[in-house]
């Protein structure tokens, strides 16, 4: 199960903490992507095109396209 | 307990001290040789030389005078020896001290008959000022009358993601409880507008910040650098940064959920309280000093990798979330936030941990880089002196 930190509680995003990428839950027991990088994140929700990703309680930048709970987040879906 | 406030010393104009500092404090570069020996003379003075200049015009006048009457009226200095060049500033500087609301002198320099007779004249100027605030007492007093001076460096993910998350968190609860918190270094806050302008008390507030912000831009732009087009660089996307703003956030963080209320200049005392922006450069040694002129009595500042900086007047709580750093600079760093990353710990109990921190260093305990009398003054300069 894979460490990360949730910042705020209007993320929607979490941060993961180790580079167990191959391990598919996280600590908490929802389910994660394999192959996430140590200090990337992952969507905790799913975020529709368009919508807002939240990191720090504020607009980090939007989804470019649908986003499902679990993915990673990073330049090929958020801008 | 932690809970009812914080130990300090009540002073004339209604600030607390963290401390009771007999500064000696030498006003241009000229006199920083005669302070020195002065200091030397009686243990426990405090010494503040700077390259404090004459010669210098326009608002850089400004800033000089600012820096130097923030700290003769920083609560956290109990007495202050001012070591001046001639009669006609030693008469200013009178006048200035009349104001400061604590016991004060003014050595000058001129009148004297010779280094040893300046010397001898500041000595017992200084053991004067010593006996009148030997008997100082503390009190405990409201956390709305702590100023806190918000400040990271040495930046890495640890900061980003514990360090300056766990600054933010005691940042909201100080400024729930009436108290201030000011950050500055304007270029930190390039790529973090929208937060500015979501987060401001009111338009004006974020109008004057975001002018600030966008002279800063104008500035990297004219030295030919484009900042937007260069970040994230590529070594942050590769740790995991995918914009701008969640990288400025990293920074921002430290700052936690409270409105901006106030856009200050270099130095400039906060008229009310709450979170506030001081417009500074990024240097960490010249954004602390104008962080404490404008008079925050304590400095938290969140590290990654270790940055020594610190402030002569004001005691720099250095909080760290990265157990490397944690185990080279131990000598040197005061609270270990890496549990969040290592044993479940949450930012939550180490904003807690920090409270208690800040009322223990607030209450006399010294902090790592008070002990190791870290810190410069230094005054940021625009234009070029006759």
């Amino acid at each position: 199960m894979r460490k990360f930190i949730h910042l705020t509680e209007q993320d929607n995003v979490v941060t993961l903490l180790d580079d167990l990428s191959g391990l598919e839950r996280l600590s908490d027991g929802t389910a994660v992507r394999p192959g996430i990088p140590f200090g990337h994140k992952a969507a905790v929700a799913n975020i529709p095109a368009g919508s807002p990703i939240v990191k720090y309680g504020v607009v980090i930048g939007h989804a470019t396209r649908v986003i499902a709970a679990g993915e990673h987040v990073h330049v090929g879906n958020c801008a | 307990m932690s809970e009812n406030g914080f130990s300090g010393f009540c002073r004339a104009d209604g600030r607390v001290g963290v401390r009771n500092h007999l500064l000696v404090l030498s006003t241009v570069a000229l006199t920083n040789r005669l302070a020195e020996m002065v200091a030397e003379s009686v243990p426990g003075s405090l010494l503040l030389t700077a390259e404090f200049m004459r010669g210098l015009r326009g608002r850089d006048v400004l800033i000089q005078n600012r820096v130097i009457d923030g700290m003769i009226r920083h609560p956290n200095v109990g007495a202050v020896l001012a070591i001046v060049h001639d009669a006609a500033a030693g008469e200013r500087m009178r006048e200035t001290l009349a104001h400061a609301g604590k016991p004060s002198d003014v050595l000058v320099f001129m009148n004297a008959h010779g280094m040893a007779d300046a010397v001898a004249e500041g000595r017992g100027a200084l053991m004067r000022l010593a006996a009148a605030i030997a008997g100082a007492a503390r009190e405990t007093v409201p956390w709305s009358r702590l100023a806190v001076a918000l400040e990271c460096g040495g930046s890495d993910a640890t900061s980003a993601l514990f360090a300056n998350p766990v600054i933010g968190r005691f940042v909201d609860w100080l400024t729930d409880r009436g108290g201030t918190a000011i950050v500055s270094e304007t270029a930190e806050f390039i790529g973090a507008e929208p937060v500015v302008r979501s987060r401001a008390a009111t338009p004006a507030v974020a109008a004057q910040i975001l002018d600030r912000i966008s002279r800063i831009e104008e500035m990297m732009k004219a030295d030919g650098e484009d900042y937007r087009g260069v970040n994230p660089t590529a070594e942050n996307l590769a740790a995991g940064l995918t914009t701008l703003v969640e990288k400025s956030m990293g920074a921002v963080a430290k700052t936690g959920k409270a409105q901006f209320v106030a856009c200050l200049d270099f130095a400039e005392t906060p008229q009310q309280a709450g979170l506030c922006f001081m417009d500074t450069p990024f240097f960490s040694p010249v954004s602390i000093t104008g962080m404490v002129c404008g008079g925050a009595q304590l400095v938290l500042f969140g590290v990654g990798v270790f940055n020594p900086s610190g402030n002569p007047l004001a005691p720099t709580i250095k909080v760290c979330g990265n157990p490397a750093t944690m185990q080279t600079w131990a000598d040197s760093l005061d609270l270990d936030v890496s549990g969040i990353l290592s044993a479940d710990r949450n930012i939550d109990e180490m904003a807690t941990a920090l409270r208690e921190t800040v009322a223990r260093v607030a209450g006399g305990a010294q902090s790592c880089a008070e002990s190791w009398r870290e810190g410069q003054i230094i005054a940021p300069k625009s234009v070029a002196a006759l």
